[in-house]
């Protein structure tokens, strides 16, 4: 299973940099995002004589399960693997698609550009009480009340680090932030804009007169704070990586000792006593995808049948067991040994641990923390401030 | 033309303008892998000779020019310039220089920057080359295409600007590959003219490899005669072509008439082998009687065949033996030839004329 | 009677491939001819290459919406002035163009000595293993290479373990790291033309040279180089557009310091696809610039 995944990963890899979605909490009782009035499924037809296009991240719709699918609905799938989630939102507004598993920070993009619809979860039996409490109700997929997406998964950011030059249990980001890291130079960070939340997560705990609530929405005074930040990281950092393969053979050939991990790639290094994993106290960021529904599917009832399907303890327990992530459904953790084994390495129904969380969420002008005072800098602005870090 | 006797005996050049040099191989010897190119060879260039290798392809010749020339080792054996040892020194540490087979002039330099490549690479001054190469190029009545380039030049252009690039270094030797291969036979003609008036003007010594036996009596002071890596006689061109010392130089040096030993007895009396060019052998009528210092058998003309200035006969005669003759057409024009095929002459030749080939 | 008719016309019609009208008609018109045989590279050329060329110049002063991507047909110069703007941005253009530079300047250092030994010294066994060697990268996957250099040049990597040896440590991951990896992936297409530039080099120019006066070394400059001349522009246009439009080198193994123009064309490629359009105008001005100083020199029309 693991070598099997490594493949998969390692392709998708680039693509879930950008994945991801708002954190913490529901979306703010003042928040309202103005998004176009796309009409809601009332109820579930018969299962449609065309294919079921979905365009996936990389081992989320594997035969394994999706035969079966075939087999019960008579919906015949059609995978599209993506990269990035730039690519979903491109491939998706091409309106040749029915399904996506969109992260976090594609999601908002494509419910405010009106590329999905609205999702009726009475046509999804299999969410139910079962569906973790964090992954409910979370901004990426519930706009002003209304669901857009069915949860699959979710990781945390972690801090991983080489315990044989490491020796004690980071306690806090600060050894691959502060300057005077002992382990300069032997840092490795993730590359992409969005990393600048987590220079923001640090900046709530160290610099709290900066008044960051939420790293994802800055105002530009904050992201100049966060970007100081990451170009001071810049001057300590080895390597930044966008791909997993490149992150684990990091750690593996010796380059870096410590830095930002998921959770799975700490488990594909073989080595987990060497490499040990840890949530500091600032907390971290994290992802979570979800299925959103094109709002011009011509299989609509098809993909209905399809989330409920993978909303399933089984269904959506392989897939988080495929791609190494926690599953949306608790109730696999209960379905056997390996599956609880499974829950516990990746917390799956931890939900203090990942209240420690903020999921990746695109960040938008309007500000997802609720002030209205001041405008938030846009994902367009992180890109070029990031490409500045680097630069 | 074999046989005519215009330049042999022509030597010691009025006023040479360049110094030059002798040079002898002492029992060199080359093998490429397992192939003897050249064996043994022994040879001497006297300072100032017009000195000619002659030979098939594949004889060697072209190999010794290389190893004078410094761009093949040799295998054993030495090489002296001048009474010097260069058997080890680099091409550039020796003062002689190449003209190439097919002339390789530097295709993207002008002329004149051709002919100035090897004072520039020795860092001589810029005006002294200006100089030398409006001299050089003027030598070879060339002075009107020095900014062309290469190509646009013909054949015969080409082989005086290769000819004035390495003689515009002075060497004491020149070594000339095969120059004159690639023209046709007009021009070939006349460049043997300049070339012999050059090598005259400047006074060094050419070594010349041709496997044109015409063209290396017509320019040669001497020709050492190449076969499969040695050398099979060395003389002036009267001496190997009158008195060829082996049947491949008989052979291999315009046509001969090679009598075997046996028959040579029997009909000559000689103590070996003989060879007569067939400008040497007469014909007459079947009756008719020969003087006692002539060799002469009866046989068939089986063949005539006119050449324009001559007509060749050839008659097969007693002993199974064919005999070729030459007959200048000095007869009126019209006139038609005084024997035909078929005819049953006697062929002679006076028994001086025969060359003993041991 | 219907009949022999059929039979007549059938007779007829096998009779008629001998006329060959299409080919009787093409052979009397060459323009038509010569249409015939231009139309698919010419469409493939001129539909898709220029087109899509022609059409991502045009995005590159479009409009995006911030929020969803969208891209918006207008007029703005905001793209280009970006690459001005910002030191970042002009830094990373400077740097691409220093890291393409020294790629072609390795490629071609490697590419001469090389091509010299394979076409004049080497035996023709020899001549054969090493044509294999250049061209095996080739046939790899991009990727694969990128990665291969990426666990060759890691910390603990072979590169480390053999030069550890000699008491010495490798680059690790950084600016030289990415022009050795560039180098390796881009040789080919140096080396390729070089040699075949050299072989057609007459062996006897060499012996001319030598035979004037000139060592290897100045034989190599003044004669060899010259005739290279257009086999090394043929190269380095391969090396150095490669080069300018990588950005998976530097991600790999460049370290924290060695974004490249493409990097930030790939970081806008979908989010903002007229801020990425703009960037390409930059590693195409560098090649166009190229081109023109080479042509300038005179480099091109001596040979």
């Amino acid at each position: 299973m693991k070598k099997q995944l490594l493949v998969p990963a390692f392709a998708s890899a680039a693509l879930l940099v950008l994945a991801g979605c708002s954190s913490d909490g529901q979306s703010g009782d003042g928040l309202f995002i103005d998004v176009p009035d796309i009409p809601m499924a009332e109820e579930l037809g018969a299962a449609e004589d065309a294919s079921l296009d979905i365009v996936a991240w990389s081992g989320f719709v594997e035969p394994e399960w999706s035969d079966q699918f075939t087999e019960d609905t008579g919906c015949v799938v059609n995978r599209r693997v993506a990269g990035t989630s730039d690519e979903m939102v491109t491939l998706m507004r091409t309106g040749e698609y029915d399904l996506v598993s969109a992260s976090g920070d594609a999601s908002l993009r494509l419910i405010a550009g009106g590329d999905v619809a609205p999702i009726n979860l009475d046509l999804i039996p299999n969410f139910g009480d079962d569906i973790v409490e964090g992954m409910k109700g979370q901004i990426y997929d519930t706009i002003n009340g209304q669901s857009y997406g069915v949860p699959i998964g979710r990781g945390a950011n972690i801090l991983q680090y080489n315990s044989e030059v490491v020796t004690e249990t980071p306690e806090s980001w600060d050894v691959v932030w502060e300057a005077d890291s002992p382990y300069a130079g032997q840092i490795i960070a993730y590359d992409a804009p969005i990393y600048i939340a987590d220079a923001a997560v640090y900046l709530m705990t160290h610099e709290p007169d900066l008044g960051i609530t939420n790293p994802y929405a800055l105002d530009e005074t904050q992201l100049a704070a966060a970007v100081e930040l990451l170009q001071q990281q810049n001057e300590i950092v080895a390597e930044y990586w966008a791909d997993p393969v490149a992150q684990i053979t990091s750690f593996v050939g010796g380059t870096t000792v410590v830095g930002t991990s998921w959770e799975v790639l700490r488990k594909f290094t073989e080595d987990t006593e060497k490499f040990g994993g840890t949530l500091p106290v600032e907390g971290s960021t994290g992802w979570s995808d979800a299925w959103m529904l094109s709002s011009e599917a011509d299989a609509p009832n098809c993909a209905y049948l399809w989330m409920d399907y993978t909303s399933s303890p089984e269904v959506n327990g392989a897939i988080a067991m495929n791609f190494g992530m926690a599953p949306a459904n608790a109730a696999f953790c209960e379905t056997s040994d390996e599956a609880a084994q499974h829950c516990e390495d990746f917390n799956a129904t931890d939900e203090e641990y990942f209240s420690n969380v903020w999921f990746w969420t695109t960040p938008i002008e309007q500000c997802v923390d609720g002030r209205t005072d001041v405008t938030c800098t846009n994902f367009q602005q992180w890109t070029e401030a990031w490409l500045t870090v680097k630069g | 033309m074999p046989g005519t006797d215009t330049t042999a005996e022509t030597t010691a050049p009025d006023a040479p303008s360049h110094e030059t040099a002798g040079v002898e191989l002492r029992g060199v010897t080359k093998r490429f892998g397992d192939t003897v190119a050249v064996r043994e060879l022994d040879l001497t260039v006297a300072p100032g000779e017009f000195f000619s290798m002659l030979g098939p392809s594949g004889s060697g010749k072209t190999t010794v020019l290389r190893m004078i020339a410094g761009f093949e080792d040799v295998t054993s054996g030495s090489i002296l310039l001048d009474g010097q040892d260069v058997t080890a020194a680099a091409p550039f540490d020796r003062t002689v220089n190449t003209v190439f087979q097919d002339y390789a002039l530097f295709p993207h330099m002008t002329i004149a920057e051709n002919v100035a490549y090897g004072l520039k690479v020795r860092k001589t001054a810029k005006d002294e080359i200006a100089r030398r190469v409006g001299e050089s190029l003027e030598q070879v009545r060339l002075s009107h295409v020095a900014d062309r380039l290469p190509h646009q030049l013909s054949g015969g252009q080409r082989q005086r600007i290769a000819l004035a690039r390495a003689l515009i270094l002075r060497p004491r030797v020149l070594l000339l590959d095969e120059p004159l291969g690639a023209l046709d036979k007009q021009l070939r003609e006349q460049m043997q003219i300049e070339l012999k008036q050059i090598q005259r003007e400047v006074g060094i010594t050419f070594v010349f490899v041709t496997h044109d036996q015409e063209e290396a009596l017509t320019l040669s002071d001497r020709i050492a005669v190449f076969n499969e890596g040695r050398v099979e006689q060395v003389g002036t061109p009267r001496e190997v072509y009158e008195y060829p010392q082996t049947a491949f130089v008989a052979s291999f040096l315009g046509v001969s008439n090679l009598i075997p030993a046996e028959l040579a007895r029997e009909l000559a009396g000689a103590d070996g082998a003989i060879s007569v060019r067939p400008e040497r052998v007469r014909l007459a009528a079947v009756d008719s009687t020969r003087a006692p210092d002539e060799t002469s058998v009866v046989g068939t003309i089986t063949e005539t065949v006119y050449t324009g200035p001559a007509t060749r006969y050839i008659v097969t005669t007693e002993f199974g033996l064919t005999i070729i003759a030459e007959r200048h057409n000095d007869h009126a024009p019209n006139d038609t030839a005084p024997y035909r095929r078929g005819d049953t002459v006697r062929v002679y030749w006076h028994r001086e004329h025969a060359a003993l080939v041991p | 009677m219907t009949t022999t008719a059929q039979n007549r016309a059938e007779r007829t019609a096998t009779a008629v491939p001998l006329h060959r009208p299409i080919s009787t008609a093409l052979h009397k018109r060459p323009r038509v001819r010569l249409g015939a045989l231009l139309a698919l590279p010419l469409t493939w050329l001129v539909g898709l290459y220029i087109f899509s060329l022609a059409l991502l110049l045009i995005t590159a002063f479009w409009l995006v919406d911030p929020f969803t991507s969208l891209v918006r047909p207008g007029f703005t110069l905001d793209n280009f002035a970006l690459l001005f703007s910002n030191p970042a941005y002009i830094s990373t253009s400077l740097r691409t163009l220093g890291i393409a530079l020294a790629v072609t300047a390795l490629s071609a250092a490697f590419a001469i000595p090389l091509g010299i030994f394979m076409a004049k010294i080497a035996s023709p066994w020899m001549r054969a293993v090493l044509a294999v060697a250049i061209t095996l990268p080739l046939w790899a996957g991009y990727l694969v290479k990128i990665v291969a250099m990426r666990i060759t040049f890691t910390e603990e990597g072979f590169f480390n373990t053999v030069a550890g040896a000699f008491g010495l440590s490798g680059p690790g991951f950084g600016i030289p790291t990415v022009i050795i990896t560039l180098t390796y992936l881009w040789f080919p297409y140096m080396a390729l033309p070089v040699y075949t530039a050299i072989r057609q080099i007459p062996v006897n120019l060499f012996d001319a040279s030598a035979d004037l006066g000139a060592s290897g070394w100045t034989t190599i400059r003044t004669v060899v180089m010259p005739l290279l001349t257009p086999a090394l522009i043929a190269g380095s246009v391969f090396t150095f557009s490669l080069s300018l439009g990588d950005y998976l080198a530097a991600r790999f193994v460049g370290g924290a310091n060695s974004q490249m123009i493409g990097s930030i064309i790939a970081s806008n490629i979908n989010l903002n696809p007229p801020v990425a359009a703009a960037f390409s105008v930059v590693p195409i001005a560098f090649v166009v610039i190229y081109l023109l100083v080479t042509r300038r020199t005179g480099a091109l029309e001596r040979m």
